[in-house]
C-alpha cells in the first residue's frame, strides 16, 4: 500500500510542478514542507565471461523543513531488473521489493549543535555521503566504501560544527539496535559506533574516521570489528583530487589490512569530463590483494544527467570490465 | 620610472578606486556580526540558526551581475559549480537559497524578517539595515 501512496504523491507532485522546475531539483508538494524528488539509474556490464544489462536504481525522494526540524526519506527499488549473458545462457533477476534506503528526522539545536534520528548514510568518508549513480563520478564505487564500514546506519547522530576562517566538525553516529532495513548495507549490524572529524578551509577537505560495528549475521569469526578511515578533497573549478585510505581489525587480527584510492578529475568542459581512480586493497577475510586502475569518461548534457563509461584494469585480469551507465536526478 | 608613467599608473589606480562598485552583505539591525567564513555557511545552508534565529539568505535572481559578484567574492564558486552543489544538496535534503528580483526587495525583507541575509549595492544601504561586509571590484 505504501508504495501506491509514495508513487501517487510523487506523479501528482510532478504534474502540478510549477514552469519554473528545474531538472535535479525536485518539486514542492503545494505549499507544504515537503519536496519530493528522485533519481534512477541503468547500467552495461561487459565482463570476460559475462554481460549483464541492469535497471539498478529506481529511488524516491520527500524532504522538507519545518522551523528547527527537517526529515528525509529515501526509497528505493534495486536491482529491479537485470539481464545476464554468459556461456551461451540468459539469466534474468528481477527485485520488486521498495527498499527504504534512508529515513531520519533532524533536530538542529542552535548555530552549532545538530541531532539525528534514524537511518541515515554513514558520514564516513567523502564518497559514502553521495553514493548514488548519477551524483559519483564513475559508476563503480570505489572497494573502500564496500569493506572497511557499515555503509548505513541505523540510530542516533550528533554533530557540532564550528564555523571560523575553517569550518570543523565533529559527528558521532550511535547504534544499539538492527538496522531499519539491513538488505543494501555493507554490513548487517546490530552496534555501530563513529566518530567523524570534518576540516574544511576553501578548496580543501578533510575527514578522519573510526568506529565500532558489531556484526549479526556472519559466518566469520570476526563479528566485532574496528575501522579507521583517513579522507581527502581538493578541489577547483577545474579539476578534483580525492582520496581515501584506511584498514579495519578485530580484536584477534587486521582483517583488512589496507584498502585505499585516489582519483583525479578533471574538467574539459561544463559537459566532459575525464577521470582516473587508481584502487588498491588487501582483505585478509576474503584472501584476496588486487589493486585497480579505472579510466572513465562522463557527458552530462546537464549536470543532473550522466552518461558514463569506464573501463576497470584489475591485476586479477579476469575481473577487467567496461562499464556504461545512464542515471538521472530528477 | 620616468614622472609621465607614474602619473597615469596613479590616475589609473585613482579611476579604479573612484568607479569600481562597493557592495555589502545586508542583515536585520537584531543580527551580530558575522565572518566571511559564517555568510557562507549561511548561503550554502550549512549554518541555519545564529543565536537561536533561524537565517534566511536570500539571493538576487540566477546569472544577476551582483549575485555573481557576491558568490565569486564570499562564497568563492562560479555559478555552474553552485549549480552542481546545489543539485548534490538536493539529494541531502536540502534547498537553494530563497531568490528576489531586486535589491529594493531584499532590502525591504532584511528589514522585516529576523534572520534575513542579503547583498546590495552600498549605495542603497541606509538607516533601517546592519551591514555586515563590505568589498570592492
Amino acid at each position: 500500500m505504501y508504495k501506491l501512496i509514495v508513487m501517487v504523491v510523487f506523479f501528482l507532485s510532478y504534474l502540478n510542478a510549477e514552469s519554473e522546475y528545474e531538472l535535479g531539483s525536485g518539486v514542492q508538494v503545494g505549499s507544504l514542507p515537503l519536496f519530493v524528488g528522485g533519481y534512477l539509474s541503468l547500467d552495461y556490464k561487459m565482463g570476460e565471461d559475462s554481460d549483464t544489462y541492469r535497471l539498478n536504481d529506481i529511488a524516491f525522494l520527500a524532504y522538507g523543513t519545518n522551523s528547527k526540524f527537517s526529515y528525509l526519506g529515501e526509497f528505493e527499488y534495486k536491482n529491479f531488473y537485470t539481464q545476464t549473458y554468459a556461456a551461451d545462457k540468459i539469466t534474468t533477476h528481477q527485485d520488486r521489493r521498495l527498499y527504504a534506503e534512508r529515513l531520519y528526522l533532524e533536530y538542529n539545536h542552535d548555530e552549532n549543535y545538530k541531532f539525528k534520528i534514524g537511518k541515515y548514510n554513514s558520514p564516513v568518508g567523502f564518497w559514502n555521503l553521495l553514493p548514488i549513480n548519477v551524483l559519483r563520478q564513475t559508476t563503480s564505487n570505489p572497494i573502500t566504501s564496500d569493506i572497511l564500514f557499515p555503509t548505513f546506519t541505523t540510530g542516533v547522530g550528533i554533530s557540532r560544527t564550528s564555523f571560523r576562517e575553517y569550518e570543523l566538525k565533529v559527528e558521532f553516529m550511535l547504534q544499539n539496535n538492527e538496522d531499519l532495513d539491513d538488505e543494501y548495507n555493507s554490513y548487517e549490524i546490530d552496534e555501530h559506533y563513529g566518530i567523524n572529524i570534518l576540516y574544511e578551509k576553501d578548496d580543501f577537505s578533510l575527514k578522519l574516521n573510526g568506529g565500532y560495528f558489531h556484526r549479526i549475521e556472519t559466518a566469520s569469526s570476526d563479528k566485532s570489528l574496528y575501522y579507521f578511515l583517513l579522507s581527502m578533497k581538493y578541489e577547483k573549478e577545474k579539476y578534483q583530487l580525492m582520496g581515501e585510505v584506511g584498514e579495519q581489525f578485530s580484536k584477534e587480527r587486521v582483517t583488512t589490512p589496507y584498502a585505499g584510492y585516489i582519483q583525479g578529475l578533471y574538467r574539459l568542459s561544463e559537459e566532459h569530463i575525464a577521470s582516473l581512480r587508481v584502487e588498491s586493497y588487501d582483505d585478509s577475510v576474503a584472501n584476496i590483494k588486487e589493486s585497480v586502475g579505472i579510466v572513465a569518461y562522463t557527458y552530462r548534457p546537464l549536470y543532473p544527467i550522466a552518461l558514463k563509461s569506464e573501463y576497470q584494469f584489475h591485476s586479477i585480469e579476469s575481473k577487467n570490465q567496461f562499464i556504461f551507465s545512464f542515471s538521472v536526478l530528477f | 620610472m620616468k614622472w609621465e608613467t607614474k602619473i597615469c599608473i596613479n590616475l589609473l589606480a585613482f579611476s579604479v578606486v573612484s568607479f569600481g562598485g562597493e557592495y555589502a552583505v545586508i542583515t536585520n539591525k537584531q543580527m551580530k556580526s558575522l565572518t566571511r567564513a559564517e555568510i557562507k555557511a549561511i548561503f550554502l545552508k550549512k549554518m541555519i540558526f545564529v543565536e537561536d534565529v533561524k537565517v534566511v539568505p536570500i539571493n538576487l535572481q540566477a546569472r544577476n551581475r551582483l549575485r555573481n559578484k557576491f558568490e565569486k567574492e564570499l562564497l568563492h564558486m562560479s555559478f555552474t559549480r553552485l549549480k552542481k552543489y546545489w543539485t548534490k544538496e538536493h539529494y541531502l535534503g536540502h534547498r537553494a537559497p530563497l531568490s528576489m528580483k531586486s535589491q529594493a526587495s531584499i532590502k525591504a525583507f532584511v528589514t522585516k524578517v529576523d534572520g534575513a541575509v542579503g547583498y546590495i549595492d552600498a549605495t542603497n544601504i541606509d538607516k533601517t539595515i546592519k551591514v555586515i561586509y563590505r568589498w570592492r571590484d
